[in-house]
């Protein structure tokens, strides 16, 4: 417990500054530092968005941290390391603002757990609108996912029977198929990825991808910071 | 993020996507596979937009649609007459019955029933996700094609996921400071910035201490100790000085996900060993936390 709390002290407001100015990582310090003058809009764009997402994702995650230590059971390392990464996703999440549904599928998944009611509430408030019993249209989707299935196993059959026309289309098979397959990983991996067609699944991944990255850009510094002090 | 998306929607980028060459995508059945290799993607042709989106940036878009409608009307029948090998010279429009409308042109020689249109529109909306994409999965320029793309995007998503998770259990291992001992903090920091900063290379917890020892003092500690009260001097100096932590495993812009992984795995089972280590010696240490949380509540007063 005393651990939140030094992580709350490093994280006071004068700390807050300073680690929104340590750079992204070395390497693209020094590149923009280089390249400045040709850094064009949609640069700019990004990084302008990156560092107001920064920011309200420490100040969420500040928060997450303070509800969490104030809670005085003595926790071990690895509960220490989910709280941590917990507070830290739903942080993220809600400084979304829900504009995106991979946001909203984390905040509603972390609802459905009652232990972790008070920190979902607390963190983000515009959440009381998100239901948490998705689990319930899930299911129904899932249902009628495997009528579709089924049926689409038959199509294919019926597909084979017909001569195939020329060696492209086997090839083009082959390559459909694995498209197909690689989109139902993605869909795992992005969080509320299985309900979404794949063209809104791409768009997802490029947003969960931005917001992974200024999250993983925010830990790394702390640890950094951290480990410097030592 | 949506000043981001605000400006992808609104065809910021659409003079840049005219000059790329149409994704190398399989066709389906439909379409004749000779010309889609030469067909390029002209940003005055469609301007598409998915009715998911949502609703401030519909009405513009349906206001983009209709007037970029009318401009091709036009182009198309002064181009008639003059370029042959242009791929817009079929001046069909076909709408496809959704609630907002989405003008497509059948390009020459291909099929011009609604579902192939629809198909198309519906595969020129994915590669340009897909280029978007390729801006930011590192290392994706030189691929092609769906399959692959999909492949990095996904190696690249479990990494990033997997570096949420080693770093939060790093942070969960970092121990406070037992006793502060301020001017021992205050030397132990000038010595190690008057060397070099030493390489954390894995940085696994126990690793790094022991680069970075090496005064005796720290030996005795058993974790990671903040220097909570000069955190600012700290801080100021390291950031004056370059930070020479190669992250030799947090190193997004030149990511080889398999060495990363092995790292990766080796680091967790030493972080994890260190904290059943860690566990026993937790709970001998109370006594010692009360009087160092006080400390620590008068400096957040002050």
């Amino acid at each position: 417990m005393l651990n939140f709390n030094s992580i709350f002290v490093l994280l006071t407001s004068k700390f807050i500054h300073l680690l929104l100015n340590i750079p992204f990582s070395n390497t693209s310090q020094a590149l923009m530092n280089l390249c400045q003058q040709n850094l064009n809009s949609k640069e700019t764009i990004m990084h302008n968005s990156c560092q107001q997402l920064k920011k309200e994702f420490i100040k969420k995650w500040i928060h997450g941290l303070q509800i969490c230590c104030s809670s005085n059971t003595k926790m071990n390392i690895l509960e220490r390391k989910k709280k941590i990464k917990l507070s830290a996703d739903i942080a993220l999440a809600s400084a979304k603002n829900s504009t995106t549904s991979w946001s909203k599928a984390i905040i509603s998944e972390a609802k459905n757990d009652e232990q972790n009611a008070i920190l979902v509430e607390n963190l983000s408030p515009e959440s009381k609108f998100i239901r948490a019993h998705q689990k319930v249209s899930c299911h129904k989707r899932i249902t009628s996912k495997k009528i579709l299935k089924r049926s689409y196993g038959v199509y294919r059959k019926m597909k084979k029977m017909e001569p195939r026309r020329c060696g492209s289309s086997l090839a083009s098979c082959i390559a459909k198929r694995l498209v197909k397959k690689r989109t139902r990983v993605l869909k795992r991996l992005v969080p509320g990825g299985e309900f979404m067609d794949e063209f809104s699944v791409i768009k997802e991944a490029l947003d969960y991808i931005l917001s992974l990255k200024v999250q993983v850009d925010v830990m790394k510094n702390l640890v950094n910071a951290t480990t410097i002090l030592s | 993020m949506d000043a981001y998306w605000a400006g992808l929607d609104s065809g910021a980028f659409g003079d840049q996507l005219g000059n790329f060459g149409y994704m190398n995508i399989p066709n389906t059945g439909n379409f004749g596979n000779s010309n889609s290799a030469s067909v390029s993607v002209s940003p005055k042709k469609r301007k598409g937009q998915s009715p998911q989106v949502v609703t401030d940036k519909e009405k513009k878009v349906k206001g983009c649609c209709d007037g970029d409608s009318k401009i091709t009307h036009q182009n198309s029948s002064s181009k008639e007459a003059s370029n042959n090998t242009s791929s817009k010279d079929k001046s069909k429009v076909s709408e496809v019955q959704k609630p907002d409308y989405i003008h497509v042109r059948a390009r020459r020689g291909q099929a011009t029933d609604s579902h192939s249109l629809a198909e198309r529109v519906r595969r020129e909306k994915i590669s340009e996700r897909m280029k978007y994409l390729q801006d930011l999965v590192p290392g994706c320029n030189k691929i092609t094609g769906k399959a692959g793309m999909l492949d990095e995007i996904i190696n690249y998503v479990q990494s990033l996921q997997k570096q949420v998770e080693f770093l939060s259990m790093k942070l969960a291992t970092i121990n406070p400071e037992q006793d502060f001992n301020f001017d021992n903090v205050l030397a132990k920091e000038i010595f190690q910035s008057s060397s070099d900063f030493p390489a954390l290379g894995c940085s696994s917890a126990n690793s790094a201490y022991y680069q970075l020892n090496s005064l005796d003092q720290m030996v005795s500690y058993c974790g990671l100790d903040m220097g909570i009260n000069s955190a600012e001097m700290a801080i100021r100096r390291s950031i004056s000085a370059p930070i020479s932590v190669p992250e030799t495993y947090i190193d997004s812009s030149s990511f080889n996900q398999l060495q990363s992984t092995v790292n990766w795995d080796a680091d967790l089972q030493n972080l994890y060993k260190m904290g059943y280590e860690q566990e026993t010696l937790i709970p001998f240490q109370p006594h010692q936390f009360t009087g160092s949380n006080e400390g620590i509540n008068m400096k957040t007063e002050t």
